[in-house]
This record gives structure tokens, sequence and C-alpha cells, in this order.
């Protein structure tokens, strides 16, 4: 870790001596310095951006079918776990183990879809599409799948850290004004924001976007008007879980932490991000994504970074409270 | 005149009641036909089973001749069967363009590297089915517009153009003049009207006897799941069974 990034906020991992140093505010050193400030700004948008990429895949998949896939942190943990076995065989460049770990994280997608979801889907008529048992089914075959996932990584893997070769951290500095970043804060960033464009894209200019959109907007509609709405489901999970996939690998190789549980707290930030956002709004998800991003990696200023999680839990409830239609309520295109 | 549909002994049962009792009647193509019958004749339901959206008990459906019935809705639709709902169906968060794009990109299908690279002859095609479906209903003053932002009556016109957009041989209309005031009524009846003097097939379940009436070129009558009558309007408007289902008989 090189010391560069000082609290990190993702895993509770990394307490270090960050508690010392910034006590709060009613520690010995303050005030902090401006440029710290900017520096987990700079932290904050990165990690919002991977929580961003996590829950577009939620957010995609809830517009859809209504329902919420828990087995997606596990698509984030397939992800970081198929670009290790890919670098450490045959050690290409990032940009190659990024495609690759797409690649498998839209496979897994659709398995995941075809396993847990496909099963309990056989709505034709307005009865079952409300049926709750249908989404409670889903609930419970997702959850199903994601430990069975999970425990066969450990059964393969083990459940320590792996051994993530140093040279693949991406962690070299750079000197940005007053302050440092690494090179993990860009490449997440550059990488995120080519999904989120690539996604607007298809969603927008593609038959596969259009369709998805439909789907999601009224389900009925589209199967009366010719559109596949089965094939329509697979693409989403293909493309939502192609997204958690590449974010599991990213902050696997920014914080060299990758262990089979790895998927589970992101995936409950990506969860809260979806629901402040209304669910199933886009732009919602990633604007509540980058909120809680910046808040978490502020609020390590102040309190150890273990505590950084309550920030998320506290949005949830405070969003459940106050907006429970979401901060963005009902009003923006659902996709 | 070919014949287009043909609905052979159709039956639909929920648990103990039969909705849809033995149906059998044809449309032939260029035909305007009216379907009609008191509350709960099963006038909706045999538009279910024809659009796949409920299966047959019993019976058989076929559609330029193959077999329909037991298909999926997305297939039978772009067979060539567009439809309308009673509760509309349209998707309120999309614009009015979209909407209709989406019944063009339906017919045209989605498949993987055309769909995700577009191809541009493709959506082409499909933009120049939705302006020219849009303008058929008179709606591409507002494509832009959200369709949640347009008002009931423009909606029923925004899910009439979607279907057009397939570029159906045969357009279902579930109880088009639902919720419609008069005038409205008589401006979906013109409608109507010039859509099937285009050349359009038209299959149309309505409550409004005098809609009905006034542009059908033949009338079935539904009762109690049973088909009473299948007439041209006049001879209906006469016959016996028919009267009596609608005016009830003293017993």
């Amino acid at each position: 870790m090189a010391g560069t990034s000082p609290a990190m906020t993702l895993e509770s991992v990394d307490l270090e001596d960050d508690w010392h140093e910034f006590s709060g505010f009613f520690g010995p050193n303050l005030p902090v310095a401006m440029d710290y400030y900017l520096q987990q700004l700079a932290i904050g948008l990165s990690l919002g951006m991977v929580y961003a990429l996590m829950a577009i895949g939620f957010t995609l998949i809830f517009g859809v079918l209504n329902v919420v896939n828990f087995a997606h942190g596990e698509v984030y943990t397939i992800g970081a776990f198929t670009g290790l076995v890919v670098i450490s065989a045959f050690a290409p460049p990032l940009i190659v183990v990024l495609l690759l770990v797409v690649a498998v994280g839209a496979l897994a997608g659709v398995g995941l879809e075809r396993i847990a979801f496909k099963p309990f889907r056989r709505f034709s008529d307005e009865a079952s599409l409300k049926s709750r048992a249908m989404r409670e089914a889903t609930l419970m075959s997702s959850l199903a799948v994601s430990i069975v996932v999970r425990e066969a990584v450990e059964i393969g893997f083990g459940s320590q850290f792996q051994t993530v070769p140093l040279d693949r951290l991406l962690n070299s500095p750079i000197s940005l004004g007053p302050i440092t970043i690494v090179s993990g804060d860009v490449i997440i960033f550059v990488v995120a924001a080519l999904m989120l464009g690539g996604l607007q894209y298809v969603l927008k200019r593609t038959n596969v976007g259009l369709s998805i959109r439909a789907v999601s907007s009224n389900p009925l509609g589209a199967k009366y008007v010719g559109i596949n709405t089965d094939r329509t489901i697979i693409w989403t999970f293909a493309v939502g879980s192609m997204m958690g996939a590449a974010a599991g690998i990213l902050v696997g190789l920014y914080y060299g932490a990758i262990f089979p549980s790895m998927g589970f707290i992101p995936g409950i930030k990506a969860f809260v991000a979806m629901v402040m956002g209304g669910l199933s709004s886009i732009p919602g998800a990633v604007i509540c994504a980058l909120i809680l991003g910046f808040s978490e990696s502020i609020a390590t200023i102040f309190v150890p970074s273990v505590w950084a999680d309550m920030v998320a839990y506290g949005f949830l409830i405070v969003t459940l409270i106050f907006f429970p239609r979401g901060i963005f309520g009902g009003a923006r295109d659902r996709v | 005149m070919t014949t287009l549909l043909t609905i052979n002994g159709a039956t639909r049962r929920f648990g103990g009641l039969t909705a849809v009792d033995g149906v059998s009647t044809t449309v032939a193509k260029g035909e305007l036909v009216g379907v009609i019958g008191p509350n709960g004749a099963g006038k909706t339901t045999l538009f279910n089973l024809i659009s796949g959206f409920t299966p047959l008990s019993a019976g058989k459906v076929h559609f330029k001749g193959r077999r329909i019935d037991g298909q999926k809705p997305f297939r039978i639709a772009r067979l060539g069967i567009g439809r309308t709902f009673q509760n509309l169906r349209i998707f309120p968060n999309m614009s009015v363009f979209d909407n209709v794009s989406v019944g063009a990109a339906g017919m045209l299908g989605v498949n993987a590297a055309g769909a995700v690279f577009g191809g541009k002859a493709r959506s082409e095609a499909i933009s120049r089915r939705a302006w020219a479906a849009l303008e058929q209903v008179g709606l591409q003053g507002l494509a832009g517009e959200l369709a949640a932002n347009i008002s009931y009556g423009r909606r029923k016109y925004l899910e009439i153009a979607r279907a057009l957009a397939m570029e159906p041989e045969l357009i279902i209309l579930d109880e088009p003049a639902a919720g419609l005031n008069d005038t409205e009524t008589r401006e979906l009846a013109a409608f109507i009207k010039r859509l099937h003097g285009d050349g359009m097939t038209v299959l149309l379940v309505e409550h409004d006897m005098g809609l009905v009436m006034g542009i059908c070129e033949r009338v079935v009558v539904l009762a109690s799941g049973r088909k009473i009558a299948d007439a041209a309007p006049e001879v209906v408007r006469k016959d016996a069974a028919v009267l009596e289902a609608y005016l009830g008989v003293e017993e």
C-alpha cells in the first residue's frame, strides 16, 4: 500500500495508525491541512466510482425484474479472482486483464440469471409479475448462489488474502499539485468513466438498450410489441455483471486485498446507493454512489476508517425514513 | 379475400369459470371486425388468447396459416399481430419517439453483435418506421415529450402508433374508447375507419356499441363466453339472442 493513500474505507482491514495521526476534532494535530482534504476527495472520487459501477448492476437488474440480486457482490469477487488468476497465469498488460475480467463477469451474470432467476420467472400476466412469491424466491435463490460461490472460492483459494504481485498493484504515486494520489485512483476513474459512458451509449443508442429500457418501463407492453423479454433480461445481467466484475479487479489491485468475502461490503454500499438513488434510476444511483464515496473518505478524516462504513448505513436509514422513494424520487427515467 | 386469422373452438377456463367457451370465427385480410358483449362476456379474454397473453384450455388459433396458440407473446407479435390494451401499457418514462421505436425495434429483432454496435441501416429503418407511425396518429409534434406527460387521449394514440410501428398485418384494439369522451370517441372512430381504409385489418373489442355498429363491417357478439351472433351490424342489431343478452328477458 506504500502509505500513499491514507485511510482505506472499503475494507475494515487497514486501521493502521491513521487513528493516532488524525484523531478528529479533539485530536492534538488540528487543523488538518487543506491538502489532506483534497487528497481524501480524490480517494473519495475513486471509491465513489467503484460504488457506482457496482450500483449500476443492482439498478439495471432491479429495473427489469423488480428484484434485488443478492449475488451481485460475488460477481465482484469473481471479477477480482479472475483477474488474479489471469495475472498469475500469463501476466498480460492491465487492459487485457480487464477485458478478460469483463468477459468472465458477463458470463457469470448470464449463468447467475439462468440458475437463480430464470427458474422462478414464468410471468406472462400481471398477477405473477407482481407476485411477491416470485420476488422472494429469487431473493433466496440469489442469496444461495452467493453463498455457494463464496464458499467455492474459499475452498479453491483459501479464506486469507491472496498475494497480489507487487508490481501489479495500482499504487505508483502521482503528484498533482499539492496532493499525491496513486495510479489506481486515475485508472479507476478512467475505467469507470468509460464504462459509464459506454452504458449510456448502449442504453440510449442501441436496440439492446431500447429493449432494456422498455422492459424496465413496462414488461408486458414490451412483450406485445415483439420484444424478447427473456433475452433482454439476460443482456441486463450480462451488462450489469461486467461492471461489477470490473469494479472487483480494480479494487483488488488498488488495495491489494483479494479474498473470498471481499464482495460483501461493496455489495451493501452499492445497494445503499441504489436505494438512495430511487431503486431503478441509473443517474440517481451514480450520483448517490459518488456522494457515498466522498462522504466516506471525508469521514475517515474524523473517525477511524472502520467507522466510515457507518456513513452508508446512516444514509440508508435517513433515506428510508425521509425519502422512501429515493432522493430523486420517481421522477427520473428509470434506466 | 384471404383469411388472416382463424379461431377454432377457443376455450379458456379459469378454475370453474369458462370465460371463453368454444368460440370460432375468422378474420379476413382487410376486414374491420368488432367484438361486443356485455360485461364479463369474455371479450378481453378472447383477445388475450389470440395475442398469447393467456394460454388456451382448448381449441386452436391460426394466423396466416400458422398455428400461434401456445407461442410466446413476442413471437406472435413478430408474426404480425399488433395490439393495444384496455389499461394502457405504454412506457411512461420514455419519450414518445422511443415508445414507438420499441415497436419497430421489436419487429426487427435484437441480436448480439448487430444490436450492440447499432448497425446504421437498422437504426435508420427503426427511426423511419417510428416517424411514419407517429405521423399516422398525428403525434409527430410530441416526439420528444415524455410519454407520462402527454394527455390520456394522446397516450391511446401513442399505444396505437407503437403497434403500427411494428407494421403488423392485423391490429387488435382492446376497448380503445374506454375513458374517452364523446368527441374523442367520434375522433377515434374516424381514425379507425381511416386506418382500415388504408388497408389495415382491424379487430376491435369495444364496449361502446355505437362505435362498433357505426364502423365495423362485421360484428361478433359474445355472451357468457359463447358466440351468439356473427354478422353485419344491421343483422346483429335485430338478432333475438343479442337483444336478449343485452336487454335481458323476463323469466
